[in-house]
């Protein structure tokens, strides 16, 4: 059985193995779902839903490639020459000007190709996504399905361990009353313990290998509750991008983590705040309307009567950043008097897809920031004083780290 | 010749089986075959590589089973609440009026949690001080005992059919003409009145009684029969130069204990220029937290007060012109006329008090306050006070209406007769005859298990409401959490019932405001604005001209004619302590665990004898008694209490509830039993009582001070007024050293570092605190505070008794002894005899000192260079710090810490069952400081000085780009102080008020010859009296 439990999950290992490559090996390829979605989605889907400008779903029918050329590279100067399509557009969607490319045109082309496969390809499918995401996400339901397919195993392996030890012992107890062999004594105390040990191994050794498995978990999970869990990127429950949002719309970090400039927590927006923007963005470039509509039902927004139905589910996030409680860290004093850059400790948030876990959040790393950063002293009147009899005490080019003030002392973090 | 041994005698007698065996390599048989044999036969088949297979597969499953780690979810709110900025508190003015005490407060919440409660400062009645109950008020919110919905008949109900059953029921009862009795506690608050009002124009049997547990009656009969006023005045203790206290403990419960204790405060300091002191002296039967703060105290048996008062009155009026009126001569007469003569003498600055419930003793006091031209100065009649509006002859006049059936529906607000009435057989009886019986209580307590509506009321951290403590003093309580059960305001259930318009009891307080507080002013010109106005700043005091003196005309005569003549035999007198007072928070914890100011024991009340008496009685501690006087036959435990008077029994009030909850239920003994009604007023003393000893095993107390003397030491350092205005350093003297150098003070021997070569700089910060031992009275609101705010755990009374507590501060509390080391010599006491004298407190009447005891943090800690794993190590700005995760439980440091403020965490003692108290359930975790780590067992814990306030307050200053101001920062217990005797800041900041105090001649540090160097100092007391003129001698 276990032979063919391991064989089954080496096979589901392979095929994953397999599609995470062929995936990759696609990837690599100069093509256009790349430049696609590097460039374009902020606006465009494949699909006919408009976002800032138009859906392109069969774009590569509508106009010519020659036009789509001169129009993908530089659109403004395309009005300018007082072209009548490219005017009709441009006034269609709100004279809002699509930014210049600096693609050549083979790119182009392949962003068109790209286009033209995508419209082409099953008209049923949801908009966005495309044919890597949907072969990501079943990849990713498979391994789903692992532990329940495991947990079956396990099931059926007892049920079978539990049907043959039974059938084993009755067939015994026929040789043993043949052969005229009489039925173990029962044995009170302490020999009673050992003979029921004695007959009772398997399960001990079930119980110990349990013990083991559990003990194991269980310390995996210690480490992970006190944070140490570089690049933890879980899934999480709607699939905001902040490459999106802050990498390609250049949305300040504080405008969502407002409490970073005064509190010790950043802050998880609620989704009021994203209500600010996506009452008027109902549709994404990746995901259409599937994930904004999740804030929707969250916080109890009717689309279609454009009210509030006061019906809330908050949002449960999957929390990426788990510091013990042990520790007392506070943004302001990082943000707001330090001057420290959000990426400094999270990483280039701007192109993280999936948010995930930058710095590895022990002890260690905190101390040696603290070792080596210089407290921003400028126009804070805090420090004035302080540096100035500094400087008298040590010269002008004293370096005040953070640790020459008392930043890497116990109480600072610890109470 | 070759030696030969033998391996045994087989081998000596060529043993033909030893012969076989001895060439093999075991010599012995081994069961290998037997073995493998065996296993063979076994039906065991899990071979080593099945087990090999087994681990293989748990490792493999293993780390599947790792990768999905349990997710911690962040949920942030759908629409986050725009004052919430999560991480920071937000404060909110409210009014603490919960039974016994009034207290302007500032609530403090995280993310929409009440989680302390401090003083309000902008308050004109209690000026940001606060007491234990206030500040453990905010764990009662999270009481697990409470009821979670309206009770009918024992049975879980809901507020439409309470209600309709409830109003169908009174309107029978008001139909048959049967009374309808809602029986209060002293209710001040201006809404809540007219709600009562309203009921009353509702149903016009209603009648309102109004019965305090400890009644202040007396007091108020005492005003209408001197000056036709039937109300309590307002006192300004801070006018008074003279006080004189027929034991009112005015500094832990008498009338407004929190306002008068920072009067009080201000007329024991000695700062800023100010080189007086007001004289106190106190006469009563057991040691008060007020008498042991007096500069004279002096004992008296209960029963002798009234004639004590009467003589005082009659040396008044020879020296002020009164007439006098007929009294025995009593044993104190002599310390009288020196008092009349100094209250004379300080005429129209003196207060005298008596918590006498008796109006005649309460008639002679304004005699004496009269003649002493204090109406109009230190006492003001028409300041009225609200607090207290007890009417003992209406609590008759009910339990006999009850008896005689004429009563059909009784309410009870805020009281709890059947527990203070203590099994009074009048109420039980009565009771029975009642057809409607409703409690507005918030679990179901002795008398609301009686009831059969239970509509229990909101906690007063969820209410709106308003209190008017003063006459034109007016004060808004507003709630700070949504209410966390289906409860309803009490105020608001007498407002529906009263058939009122308004949909809440917001809009009915609001509706009061605008009509009759919004018009005492004019400077705001909206009543919104007014009111939010208010509600910010919590208070409102109204402006109105205060009224001059007001005529006596009191029947002294007939008062003194009618005085209770002293008893004989042993008596018993009743108090309430700090932490429970009359009982209603009994299954608060922090209050169950507070040590009693003056005995330090905790989790229970006693027999407080005098060891003398007790020696008398053949009684030693831990002893059970049982004591009869009247109707009441109570057993309990005997505690020797130096300073009680003779043949005196002293016992507290608000324990043996049993109905309370899990903390509260049968906690020391009920002793309302005593109370007797004596001439229509409840009378707090019983004499002629019966004692015994019982057969029953000794009891256990469990306190927290175990050693009562200083032993000669200088601990907490003392002198007097007189010898203080000629030397300001007296009782201050450094100790000074012998060395190699000569005489020197140990500040000048250093083993580091010295003065000029510090052994660290503290470029930044230096923080440090100094106590103010003459201002300090040992009330113990900080250790509350402390609790509140450090997220100290309650470990019980088991572990108390194992001097286990976790107090991160503690306030000593030293008796002075007999012997002194002056005196030994004549008394021919040698080292060994002197030193066990002298730990025995003076038997008959000590002095009392207090010292509030956190850790030093010292800058040559003892602590931190003991610590294998350098836990606990110092900071660059004066503070010892101690990280718990380092902590590995050796506990050298707190047995190398000269303060003994080390606290080991013995148990977890968070979700655990063998400490039932808040921190088992998530309800009780509520009260956590989220800014607090909850420690663990095995580590060890201290005073950190509140370093989470301090990092908060530099993080403030820092966004704001300025130095933090001074007394910006203050760590929870100079907060909490009353008397604003404990001052936290910055020695760095060359303006500050600790730099200020600290360069006083009377600061030192606590056991200095061992130079610690500690950031905390104390102040030397200095006592207004003349008789320590020996302690001066002793000093010099």
């Amino acid at each position: 059985m276990f032979h063919y439990a391991y064989r089954r999950l080496t096979s589901k290992l392979l095929v994953l193995f397999l599609i995470v490559i062929s995936s990759t090996i696609a990837l690599a390829q100069p093509n256009g779902e790349a430049i696609f979605k590097a460039n374009c989605t902020a606006c465009h889907v494949t699909g006919e839903d408009v976002v800032v400008g138009p859906g392109l779903k069969n774009v590569h029918k509508k106009y010519k490639e020659e036009w789509l050329l001169k129009w993908i590279r530089n659109s403004q100067s395309l009005i300018k020459t007082g072209d009548a399509q490219a005017v009709k557009i441009y006034e269609q969607y709100n004279k809002v000007a699509m930014p210049a490319f600096n693609l050549s045109d083979d790119e182009i082309k392949s962003v068109i190709a790209y286009i033209k496969a995508e419209s082409e390809a099953a008209p049923a499918a949801p908009a966005g996504g495309g044919d890597g995401a949907a072969t990501a996400g079943a990849g990713v339901e498979e391994e789903d399905n692992f532990p329940l397919v495991l947990a079956m195993v396990l099931v059926i392996l007892i049920a079978l361990f539990v049907i043959l030890n039974r059938v084993q012992k009755g067939l015994q107890r026929i040789i043993n009353q043949r052969e005229g062999i009489a039925e173990p004594v029962k044995l009170e105390g302490k020999a009673g313990v050992k003979q029921w040990i004695r007959a009772n191994k398997k399960l001990i050794a079930v119980i110990v290998i349990i013990g083991f498995v559990w003990g194991s978990v269980e310390g995996w999970n210690a480490l992970s509750g006190i944070g140490i869990q570089q690049g933890y990127a879980p899934d999480q429950p709607i699939k905001f991008s902040h490459k999106l949002h802050v990498g390609q719309n250049k949305i300040d970090c504080r405008y969502c983590h407002s409490g970073a400039e005064k509190s010790k927590n950043a802050g998880i927006p609620s989704p009021n705040v994203c209500m600010n923007c996506h009452k008027y963005v109902k549709k994404g470039p990746q995901y259409g309307t599937e994930e904004i509509s999740k804030i929707y039902a969250a916080i109890g927004w009717d689309v279609d009567k454009q009210q509030y139905t006061g019906k809330t589910k908050p949002i449960e996030w999957v929390r990426i950043h788990n510091l013990p409680d042990l520790a007392y860290f506070n943004h302001a004093q990082h943000v707001k008097v330090g001057g420290v850059e959000c990426q400094t400790c999270h990483g280039p948030v701007e192109e993280m897809e999936t948010m995930q876990q930058f710095s590895p959040l022990t002890m260690g790393w905190c101390i040696q920031c603290h070792r080596e950063s210089q407290v921003k002293t400028e126009n804070n009147g805090y420090y004035t004083e302080l540096h100035e009899k500094m400087k008298k005490q040590y010269g002008d080019d004293v370096k005040l780290t953070v640790e020459k003030l008392g930043g890497t002392e116990c109480a600072r973090c610890h109470y | 010749m070759e030696k030969r041994y033998w391996k045994g005698v087989e081998e000596l007698n060529n043993d033909p089986e030893f012969v076989r065996l001895r060439d093999n390599e075991f010599f012995e048989h081994l069961p290998l075959d037997e073995a493998l044999q065996k296993r063979a036969d076994s039906d065991s088949s899990t071979s080593r590589r099945d087990f090999l297979k087994f681990v293989g597969f748990s490792v493999a499953a293993a780390s599947l089973a790792a990768c999905d780690a349990p997710v911690k979810k962040a949920i942030p709110y759908v629409v986050k609440p725009e004052e919430v900025t999560l991480g920071i508190p937000n404060y909110y003015a409210s009014t603490y009026a919960n039974g016994s005490d009034y207290c302007s407060i500032l609530v403090k919440t995280r993310e929409g949690r009440p989680i302390k409660i401090e003083g309000n400062e902008l308050s004109t009645v209690t000026k940001g001080g606060t007491n234990a109950r206030v500040q453990a008020s905010v764990l009662s919110l999270y009481d697990s005992a409470r009821l979670q919905q309206p009770m009918a008949n024992k049975k879980r109900s809901d507020w439409a059919s309470v209600d309709a059953a409830i109003a169908a029921g009174l309107a029978q009862q008001a139909a048959a003409g049967k009374k309808i009795v809602l029986v209060t506690d002293s209710l001040y608050s201006p809404s809540a009145k007219k709600a009562v009002a309203d009921f009353s124009a509702k149903y016009p049997t209603a009648k309102h009684v109004v019965y305090d547990a400890v009644s202040y009656h007396g007091m108020i009969k005492g005003n209408e029969m001197s000056f036709g006023k039937a109300t309590l005045p307002s006192y300004h203790f801070d006018k008074a130069e003279v006080i004189v206290s027929f034991s009112a403990d005015f500094l832990q419960s008498w009338v407004s204990p929190i306002e008068f204790a920072r009067q009080y405060g201000e007329t024991r300091k000695l700062r800023n220029g100010k080189r007086t002191l007001s004289k106190h002296y106190q006469f009563e039967s057991m040691l008060s937290l007020s008498g042991a703060n007096a500069d004279q105290r002096h004992k008296l048996k209960p029963s002798q007060q009234a004639a004590a008062v009467a003589s005082l009155y009659n040396k008044v009026a020879a020296l002020a012109g009164g007439t006098a009126v007929n009294v025995a001569a009593t044993p104190l007469d002599k310390v009288l006329d020196t008092v009349a003569k100094e209250l004379v003498a300080a005429k129209g600055k003196s207060v005298v008090v008596s918590a006498s419930n008796d109006p005649n003793e309460q008639v002679l006091i304004n005699a004496i306050n009269h003649l002493c031209g204090n109406y109009g100065n230190t006492i003001d009649l028409d300041r009225a006070c609200n607090l207290k509006s007890s009417n003992d002859t209406a609590v008759a006049e009910w339990l006999t209406d009850m008896n005689a059936g004429n009563v059909g529906a009784v309410i009870f607000w805020n009281t709890n007769p059947v527990y203070t009435m203590g099994g009074s057989k009048a109420l039980e009886t009565g009771l029975t005859k009642v057809a409607l019986k409703v409690s507005f209580a918030d679990r179901e307590d002795e008398t609301a298990s009686l009831c059969d509506y239970i509509c229990p009321d909101h906690h007063y951290l969820e209410s709106w409401g308003d209190a008017e403590p003063y006459k034109g003093h007016y004060s808004l309580m507003q709630p700070t959490i949504r209410p966390l059960f289906n409860t309803r305001q009490a105020a608001e259930s007498i407002m529906k019932w009263a058939g009122a318009a308004q949909a809440d009891y917001y809009t009915y307080v609001q509706d009061y405001w605008r009509a009759n507080i919004y018009p005492m002013q004019s400077g705001i010109s909206s009543f919104e604005a007014f009111w939010n106005q208010s509600l910010r700043d919590g208070v409102f005091a109204a402006s109105f001209v205060i009224g001059g003196a007001s005529a006596f005309n009191g029947d002294v005569a007939a008062a003194a004619a009618a005085l209770p003549k002293p008893g004989s035999g042993v008596e018993v007198v009743l108090y309430e302590k700090a932490g429970l007072s009359n009982g209603a928070d009994a299954n608060n914890p922090w209050l169950q665990e507070l040590p009693d100011p003056i005995t330090k024991i905790c989790w229970d009340n006693y027999f407080a004898v005098l060891p003398a008496f007790a020696e008398k009685m053949g009684w030693r501690q831990g002893n059970v008694i049982e004591v009869k006087a009247g109707n009441a036959v109570v057993k309990g435990p005997v505690l020797l209490q130096p300073a009680v008077a003779d043949e005196t029994i002293a016992v507290a009030v608000g324990y043996g509830r049993t109905k309370a909850g899990k903390a509260g239920n049968n906690v020391g003994f009920n002793a309302y039993p005593f109370v007797s009604i004596s001439g229509g007023a409840m009378k707090y003393y019983a004499t002629g009582a019966n004692v015994a000893k019982t057969v029953d095993d000794d009891y256990k107390l469990a306190g927290t001070q175990t050693h009562h003397t200083m032993m000669g030491r200088e601990i907490v350092k003392e002198t007097s007024l007189a010898a203080w205005l000629k030397d300001p350093q007296s009782g201050n003297h450094p100790e000074l050293l012998d060395s190699p150098y000569g005489k020197k003070k140990p500040s000048e021997l250093d083993l580091w570092a010295t003065e000029s070569q510090p052994a660290f700089e503290r470029p930044n910060h230096s923080w440090g605190m100094g106590i103010d031992l003459n201002s300090c009275i040992g009330c113990g609101a900080c250790v509350v505070a402390c609790n509140a705010e450090n997220n100290v755990p309650v470990v019980g009374k088991d572990e108390i008794g194992r001097a286990r507590e976790m107090h991160w501060i503690r306030i000593d509390r030293y008796y002075t002894s007999d012997t002194t080391k002056q005196n030994a010599a004549d008394k021919g006491l040698g080292k060994l005899d002197m030193y066990a004298e002298m730990e025995v407190p003076a038997a008959d009447n000590p002095q009392v000192m207090f010292q509030p005891v956190m850790c030093q943090h010292c800058n040559h800690a003892p602590c931190e260079t003991v610590c294998p794993v350098a836990a606990t190590t110092h900071s660059s700005d004066g503070l010892n710090m101690m990280a718990y995760n380092r902590c590995v439980g050796t506990r050298y440091c707190a047995n190398n810490c000269p303060y003994k403020v080390r606290r080991y965490n013995w148990f977890k003692y968070s979700d655990n069952e063998q400490f039932p108290y808040n921190m088992q359930d998530s309800l009780g975790k509520m009260v956590l400081n989220p800014d607090v780590t909850v420690r663990s067992r095995g580590v060890m814990e201290k005073c950190s000085m509140c370093v989470q306030r301090i990092q908060y307050g530099r993080l403030e200053a820092k966004k704001e780009g300025r130095r933090p101001k001074d007394g910006e920062i203050k760590t929870a217990c100079a907060q909490g102080c009353p008397t604003n005797a404990i001052v936290f800041g910055d020695f760095n900041d060359p303006n500050s008020e600790i730099n200020a105090l600290f360069k006083d001649q009377r600061s030192y540090h606590l056991l200095e010859s061992i130079n610690t160097k500690p950031s905390v100092f104390y102040q030397t007391k200095v006592w207004n009296r003349e008789e320590s003129a020996a302690a001066e001698k002793h000093h010099a």
